[in-house]
């Protein structure tokens, strides 16, 4: 499935431009870097709470498909730049962390 | 759904509260951050983390929450075990991760917590 | 006259519990007919200043240390205990409730009061000012002992009883950097709130808020202290810490912003949610900071007023 479908069907808000079109090998959802740098895997998709501009390092080190922003949290002006920069789709949602997760596992069972 | 319930979904090993397993969980919370644990999750929920630290379980004693469930395996200390046991928290160690975690949980009908009304 | 809300969990204590549940049992009493000298070595070694005088289990009189120097000044040491003694003496009987107790201390200005077995007559125990004060602490667990939780005043706990304005206090120290045993304020903070009989609700609240301010101490400063105040209108803490201080207060406000590094993100703080939070579980929060010299933080929980919609961290 690729990030744009998810983005639709999940509702997001895509914050930046392009790269909509990747394909997502799945998902991991972390809110500590060290556990995402750790065993995250190539192509996943990052459910996070953290807004800090350290998420966009670390999506690029692990060549993440893109970033989902929970609970309402907007990314910090210093990790949209970076985001941009780094081609690295960044999204936001009102959704809780366990709903997004609840929903995008439904859908990537449904396919 | 039951704590029994959970335990049979994520394959749960159950490290305290064995006598809690028919207690009712009212909805779902995945979270690292404490904070954000703190200033959102309901009371009756159940909190799934990867925070293996004494500070999770303080988390859930503050916030009223009886269960934690740690993800991927993570083995607690036994300081937090105690900890735990004696604040009367339930205390679960699955090896899924929190995205199959979250999404297991979900797909057999337990609400998050923006959808949980009291 | 006050309403149910306002009564805390002591004052409530005073009317439940009874005059025996905290009185002295193993009493020391002598005969009528001992001699006076016989006294002497009984007040000394016991290091008492009253003996009540007990015939065939009846209480008959109360001899004291200055009936005993009276008789040491006037040369009558040997004279029997019954020609010396006061017997007109005020008891309590053993099931009245604690607040009678209470009341006879204060207009009467005795230090003790023999208690009488209301059935039987006979005398089942002797009650002091003190038994009271640790009768009611110890019902209420607290325990003096716990290095966290300093002693309040007992003396003043009684006075407080008296009038009718019981404030608890308790304090704690808050150690820098500690993250095994940061939560343990507010954890022992929770415990007693809720031994205390307060509303699930505002003891949720002010744990999380303590919680939080708590591990704002652990993480950015050099150590503080918790002080909680407890009367039967609200709820009032204070944190206070000695360094280093927020440069901007109104940054620190905003909820997302934090100076936190990335380890206490990975411990899963720093999140720049603490403060937000604080504020939204309190009823009010006052912040003040000097960079250099600390911060202090006084957050407050009404009791009286019926929770409020939107406050707390349950809406």
């Amino acid at each position: 499935m690729v990030l744009g479908t998810i983005a639709d069907k999940l509702g997001l808000e895509v914050k930046t431009s392009g790269g909509l079109t990747a394909e997502v090998t799945g998902a991991y959802v972390s809110d500590l870097l060290s556990d995402v740098i750790g065993n995250s895997e190539k192509g996943n998709i990052w459910i996070t709470l953290q807004v800090h501009p350290n998420i966009i390092a670390v999506a690029t080190l692990k060549e993440l498909a893109g970033i989902i922003l929970v609970n309402s949290r907007q990314p910090e002006e210093e990790t949209l730049k970076k985001a941009e920069e780094e081609q690295i789709p960044l999204m936001t949602t009102e959704l809780p962390t366990f709903q997004v997760a609840g929903r995008l596992y439904k859908l990537i069972g449904e396919c | 759904m039951t704590v029994k319930e959970i335990v049979k979904i994520l394959d749960c090993r159950v490290l305290t509260g064995e006598r809690n397993l028919d207690s009712e969980v009212k909805a779902g919370c995945g979270c690292d951050l404490m904070s954000d644990v703190l200033a959102f999750i309901k009371p009756g929920a159940i909190l799934l983390t990867g925070l293996n630290n004494p500070q999770a379980i303080r988390t859930a004693e503050m916030s009223d929450v009886g269960v934690v469930c740690f993800v991927r395996g993570k083995q607690p200390s036994e300081e937090l075990i105690a900890l735990a046991r004696e604040n009367e928290i339930t205390l679960l160690t699955t090896s899924l991760p929190m995205f199959d975690a979250c999404g297991k949980l979900y797909t057999n009908g337990l609400v998050g917590w923006s959808e949980y009304k009291e | 006259m006050i309403g149910e809300r306002d009564i805390t969990k002591v004052q409530e204590l005073v009317y439940e519990m009874k005059v025996e549940q905290v009185m002295t049992k193993d009493i020391i009493s002598v005969s009528p007919h001992s001699l006076m000298i016989e006294l002497r070595d009984l007040l000394r070694e016991k290091r008492i200043s009253g003996v009540p005088v007990v015939d065939e289990g009846r209480l008959v009189g109360l001899v004291s240390i200055e009936d005993f120097i009276k008789c040491l000044a006037e040369g009558e040491i040997d004279i029997p205990i019954k020609d010396r003694m006061s017997i007109n003496i005020k008891t309590l009987y053993n099931n009245e409730p604690l607040v009678q107790a209470v009341e006879e201390f204060d207009r009467t200005g005795y230090g003790r009061f023999p208690v009488i077995d209301r059935e039987s007559g006979e005398l089942v125990g002797i009650i002091t000012k003190g038994d009271i004060v640790r009768g009611l602490l110890k019902k209420i667990e607290i325990e003096y002992h716990a290095e966290e939780i300093h002693r309040y005043r007992a003396s003043h706990f009684f006075e407080d009883i008296v009038a009718d304005k019981t404030t608890l206090i308790f304090q704690y120290k808050v150690i820098s950097k500690d993250f095994n045993r940061a939560g343990q304020t507010s954890s022992g903070l929770k415990k007693t709130l809720r031994r205390m009989g307060m509303p699930s609700k505002v003891i949720r609240r002010v744990a999380i808020a303590t919680y939080e301010a708590e591990m704002n101490i652990v993480v950015f400063t050099d150590g503080g202290q918790i002080t909680a105040r407890i009367t039967p209108q609200e709820i009032r803490i204070d944190i206070v810490d000695s360094g280093p201080g927020i440069p901007d207060i109104e940054k620190a406000m905003q909820p997302g912003f934090s100076t936190a590094p990335d380890w206490i993100r990975e411990l899963g703080f720093g999140a720049g949610m603490g403060l937000p939070n604080i504020k939204k579980c309190s009823d009010q929060m006052n912040l003040d900071s000097t960079v250099g010299k600390g911060t202090h933080l006084e957050i407050t929980f009404n009791l009286n007023e019926k929770m409020k919609l939107g406050s707390g961290n349950d809406s």
